[in-house]
């Protein structure tokens, strides 16, 4: 069979792909030279280089004050969702439930129903309840959207376990408990820690729901939010290229773990 | 002792259960509640939704832009995945990769991105002025045009990803053996490969449809005022503390979602049905 049918179509479809990565990623990149502009616009393109507008963002106390709340939320979001996600997951990969495939819907449908439907619901819930305004809320409502995800990604790693070792350990006189920490738990670690670092961005990201639920203090995202509707200062093209910088190193430093979780399991 | 005995105790579940009915499940009903008991029992925020034409465009908006974002996004990403899928196995790691990086930016910052690039001052502005092709700013922000471009950038990658995955299970030994057994070339891919990616590409743009039924901080921040969508009425409502509104146009929009993926699947499998020629492999 010739694979190759002519030369032609291959250079045009090496072509069209890097046109659409072109399109992907380079208007994020775009916003990191902006940032270091000291104009006091939004302008193209950026003159009078400085850094300006990130000192701006380390000495507005509203700014740091609301990236502090954010990184907070957001660490207990991925805490709690890491370790209710991981521990649905054992049940759910190991157990014969009967009503598994309803279990696994239910747990996969936040991911499905639209993010404002959801986030107008627990506003409405948390109003009720009255614990609105309150960061605690805010990192479990973040939890809840963000661990499905938790159960999609560990899950799919602990597919790729090979049980005899666990069962070794047991033969060998660990209880269940330490046979799981011993012989399962490490192959597992960096699918956990991936996840972890994916529920995090998700709650560190979320808007909405902060939106709604948030009165007195503002998030992040919030922030950015309001300043965007205001006009568009480039603090936050400062706060941007932080958070891209960001982004990359956490989550390439979770898939180059995911990746490894895989390998390991398949040699 | 039975040694085939490991954690598995259904305690472990409580917790994601406990979570999800406390923050999904009652907040569900609660929208429910909300929507027609105002404080007691009325159809009359429904009525409203429906008896205007203002709220039923935007409804009707809503599904429109989410079909056609859905169906450009299908369109671009097949010969992306194609592509991809062709390479071999340590290349197609690094090209997801490329494709992998704009998922991991915050929606608000790749928005932000946009108006960076679109905007009066902004990049395409400034070279379309730089090399003469016009002396004032063309309006690129704050219009419809701006909302599909900066929605199928953020969704794209969601797309390709599916539609590789699937892609990526076809067994290409099996159009190899149809080539034996007398195949064309044609037949082949008809045969085997079409009609399994575009099961992919179905899947994905599904998911796609239903992420853009519920886009909230793209179209506020690049569309114009005549942009808005479901979401941008729900989070004015509740602004102007009608949660009972906010609470029907929700359920509406919910409901509008299910139905549009059900007609989606539908028509999806006649189509393919038609394409392949009878049955699928």
């Amino acid at each position: 069979m010739n694979k190759k049918p002519f030369n032609l179509s291959k250079l045009i479809l090496t072509g069209y792909f890097f046109v659409v990565i072109l399109y992907l990623v380079f208007p994020i990149f775009i916003v990191i030279p902006i940032s270091f502009s000291n104009n006091p616009f939004l302008r193209f393109p950026p003159s009078n280089l400085g850094v300006f507008w990130y000192e701006t963002y380390f000495s507005d106390s509203g700014w740091v004050e609301a990236t502090l709340l954010s990184l907070k939320v957001a660490l207990l979001a991925c805490a709690i969702s890491t370790l209710v996600g991981t521990m649905a997951v054992l049940v759910l990969e190991r157990k014969a439930l009967r009503s598994k495939n309803l279990l696994t819907y239910f747990i996969t449908s936040p991911i499905i129903v639209p993010h404002i439907f959801i986030s107008l619901g627990m506003f409405i819930f948390a109003i009720r309840l009255g614990i609105e305004d309150n960061a605690i809320t805010l990192a479990f409502a973040h939890a809840t959207i963000a661990f499905p995800f938790v159960v999609l990604i560990v899950g799919a790693s602990h597919r790729q376990l090979d049980p005899t070792f666990e069962r070794a350990a047991r033969v060998l006189g660990a209880g269940p408990v330490r046979a799981f920490f011993s012989a399962a738990f490490p192959s597992l670690l960096p699918g956990i820690v991936a996840a972890a670092v994916f529920s995090f961005f998700v709650s560190f990201d979320e808007l909405i729901i902060a939106e709604f639920m948030m009165s007195g203090q503002q998030t992040l995202p919030m922030r950015i939010w309001a300043d965007l509707k205001l006009e568009m200062r480039p603090t936050i093209a400062a706060v941007s290229s932080i958070l891209i910088v960001a982004s990359i190193i956490g989550m390439g430093a979770a898939e180059i773990l995911r990746r490894r979780s895989v390998n390991m399991s398949n040699n | 002792m039975n040694t085939n005995r490991k954690i598995t105790s259904t305690w472990l579940l409580w917790p994601a259960l406990f979570m999800l009915v406390a923050f999904f499940l009652i907040p569900t009903l609660d929208i429910l509640r909300a929507s027609v008991y105002d404080p007691e029992f009325t159809t009359k925020h429904f009525v409203k939704l429906f008896g205007s034409n203002v709220y039923l465009e935007i409804l009707w908006r809503t599904i429109r832009l989410s079909l056609i974002v859905s169906l450009i996004c299908a369109v671009i990403a097949y010969p992306v995945s194609y592509f991809i899928v062709l390479r071999p196995r340590k290349q197609q790691i690094f090209f997801l990769f490329l494709v992998f990086i704009p998922l991991w930016m915050s929606v608000l910052i790749r928005s932000y991105a946009w108006m960076v690039v679109l905007g009066r001052e902004g990049l395409i502005n400034a070279i379309m002025i730089g090399l003469g092709f016009t002396d004032q700013p063309v309006k690129m922000l704050f219009t419809t045009g701006a909302v599909y471009i900066a929605m199928v950038q953020i969704l794209l990658p969601i797309q390709i990803v599916t539609c590789y995955s699937a892609m990526s299970e076809i067994d290409f030994d099996l159009m190899r053996a149809a080539r034996i057994l007398g195949a064309k070339p044609w037949q082949a891919i008809r045969r085997v490969f079409l009609p399994l990616s575009l099961d992919g590409t179905v899947t994905g743009a599904i998911i796609v449809f239903m992420l853009s039924m519920g886009f909230f901080i793209t179209p506020a921040l690049v569309g114009g005022r005549k942009d808005i969508m479901m979401a941008n009425l729900i989070e004015f409502q509740v602004n102007q503390l009608n949660w009972g509104f906010a609470a029907a146009i929700s359920i509406v929009l919910l409901i509008a979602t299910v139905i549009s993926v059900f007609i989606i699947k539908r028509l999806a499998k006649t189509l393919t049905r038609r394409l392949v020629g009878g049955g699928s492999a």
